[in-house]
């Protein structure tokens, strides 16, 4: 509860994302697949890409220096969306100083084959590495808060199997489908968990392969939010309140379904609306939407103006629309926090 | 009682439209045994199916999964009649290459803009996902393309673009092919900077603005079968 005084940075995000009120909105960038990481904070080679990736202290350093020059309020680990999808057995490219790890090769051919996909081991390889920087951040003490992230149902899926195939077979073989969606949201609900147990305060999905763009209001609300609730309701039941939920695109076609989404927190898209969200989704907080085309290509003037609208609009949190562009100058991302101040 | 022609034709594209995607085989081959020109049933019959569930999709009627079955509907029906096509110079195809530039693999937008393509009547050369500029070029110049069509859904990439149309300058053939660019972050606005020569933010609108456009600029080449 806000009595007056000046709040730390843990303290006004997790009020914000109860809706209560605070000094300010707090200004974040969750990691994951909008992740936090520009070129100027690489550039060193001291700490870098694709390094960072697979090593949890390296990760962890990288992420207190974005938030050490970057300015935004929070760490955000890791800085990708294909560390569950590799554990589970696609092929990754880690990428380069610049460009983010890709899934290169789907595992199985279609959905019924989800009896062949591994667990997430969580002991090894790069979930064990996001955990370690977790754990390594956590032990930094103070109150930055930390977040972790989980890539939704539908685009771990569709990073598992062919998402040609996958939207497909939507339609065609909706049992099939529902059954991978459920082994990979176990899965995820798993790892998220872990996360939290070592010591995240909020995690953040995001589905970029889940919109209601994709796939309309129908199927957005049999194969989207069921799975994503499912995921919200365990994360809660460990640490209640620490979801947020990132939907891409236009969300017009779900604005409907989106309202039965469990999490307190709705973060969306550049192209669409803080007022139209406003209007539409009721008693969640909002975060968004700085267009992080203008972040990397405008100056800090447009940034710092258009933060200054969407505070003005109302979102409870300032984040990007989107994934960070590498190219992205720091400048533009402390305008962006004049947003708020 | 042997069905028409245009009965037929119809039956061809209802079943693209309500993604019969089994049953067009039996459609199709009753179609050809009927003795119909196998031309008309992929012009007439199947892409008129499909241009239909472009319309659907604009319409916010059907959406990726529907869109995608459509379209297998349709290559099923193209399989049982490619064969019985009689090459003729008047069929002289417009080609094209798309891909999603490098850096990214996000690539849904650039299939559904190349099945559309292919629909208006394009020979499609695809480039799959993560394409350098080098390729692109490469590709455009070996393949004597009148089209080059690129995609992202990351605004990460979105530079790799201009990239490309930039080379193109430099090569000296920026002025013999069309450059379309689309996806999630692409704006008219954006595209207009970078020097492209269309953008819609539809795959299905898209692909009909490329045929305008290619029409509109390589009409010549066209016509000589270049």
């Amino acid at each position: 509860m806000y009595w007056g005084h000046s709040m730390n940075e843990r303290e006004r995000l997790l009020e914000a994302m109860k809706i209560n009120k605070t000094d300010r909105p707090p200004c974040i960038c969750p990691g994951g697949m909008m992740n936090m990481i520009v070129r100027e904070l690489v550039e060193d080679k001291e700490l870098t890409w694709p390094d960072a990736h697979i090593d949890g202290e390296k990760m962890a350093k990288l992420a207190i220096k974005s938030h050490r020059f970057g300015s935004f309020e929070n760490y955000g680990v890791p800085f990708c969306m294909t560390v569950e999808a590799e554990a589970m057995g696609a092929e990754v490219s880690l990428g380069t100083i610049d460009t983010e790890p890709r899934v290169t090769e789907y595992c199985i051919l279609k959905s019924e084959e989800y009896k062949n996909l591994k667990s997430i081991n969580l002991n090894k390889g790069r979930a064990k590495a996001v955990l370690d920087a977790i754990t390594y951040l956590k032990k930094q003490g103070g109150d930055i808060p930390i977040i972790g992230n989980l890539v939704g149902p539908i685009s771990l899926a569709s990073s598992l199997v062919d998402p040609m195939v996958f939207y497909k077979e939507m339609r065609k073989k909706p049992d099939e489908v529902h059954k991978l969606l459920d082994f990979v949201t176990e899965e995820s609900l798993k790892f998220g968990i872990e996360q939290l147990k070592s010591g995240a305060d909020i995690i953040t999905i995001a589905d970029p392969s889940g919109t209601g763009e994709i796939l309309g209001e129908k199927q957005f609300a049999t194969f989207v939010v069921p799975y994503l609730n499912k995921l919200i309701e365990g994360l809660e039941n460990y640490k209640p309140k620490s979801v947020i939920v990132h939907i891409c695109g236009r969300l017009k076609s779900v604005y409907k379904p989106l309202n039965d989404l469990k999490s307190g927190v709705i973060s969306f898209d550049a192209i669409t609306s803080v007022l139209q969200v406003k209007e539409f989704v009721k008693n969640k907080a909002i975060m968004g939407n700085v267009s992080t085309y203008t972040l990397e290509y405008g100056d800090s003037e447009k940034v710092e103006q258009i933060s200054r609208k969407c505070v003005e609009q109302g979102v409870h949190i300032l984040a990007p629309a989107c994934g960070l562009g590498m190219g992205t100058p720091l400048n533009n991302i402390k305008a962006m926090k004049r947003g708020v101040l | 009682m042997k069905k028409t022609k245009e009965m037929l034709l119809n039956e061809l594209k209802n079943c693209v439209v309500e993604m019969e995607d089994e049953a067009i085989t039996c459609v199709a081959k009753e179609y050809i045994d009927c003795g119909y020109d196998a031309f008309d049933g992929v012009q007439d019959g199947l892409c008129k199916g499909m241009e239909r569930a472009g319309e659907l999709f604009e319409e916010e009627e059907y959406y990726i999964p529907e869109l995608l079955i459509c379209s297998d509907a349709m290559y099923e029906g193209i399989e049982v009649l490619k064969e019985h096509i009689v090459e003729d110079e008047s069929n002289k195809k417009l080609r094209a290459i798309v891909g999603v530039v490098e850096g990214d693999t996000h690539d849904i937008g650039k299939n559904i803009y190349k099945i559309m393509l292919e629909s208006n009547g394009f020979e499609v050369i695809d480039l799959g996902r993560d394409v350098s500029c080098e390729k692109f070029i490469e590709t455009a110049k070996s393949e004597k393309v009148h089209l080059i069509g690129m995609s992202t859904l990351m605004t990460t990439t979105m530079k790799n673009m201009k990239e490309v149309i930039d080379t193109l300058g430099a090569e000296g053939i920026r002025d013999e092919i069309v450059v379309m660019v689309g996806g999630g972050p692409i704006s008219r606005s954006f595209a207009e900077t970078i020097g492209a020569d269309g953008y819609e933010r539809d795959a299905a609108l898209a692909a009909k603005l490329a045929k305008d456009l290619v029409k509109a600029k390589c009409g010549n080449r066209i016509v000589l079968g270049a």
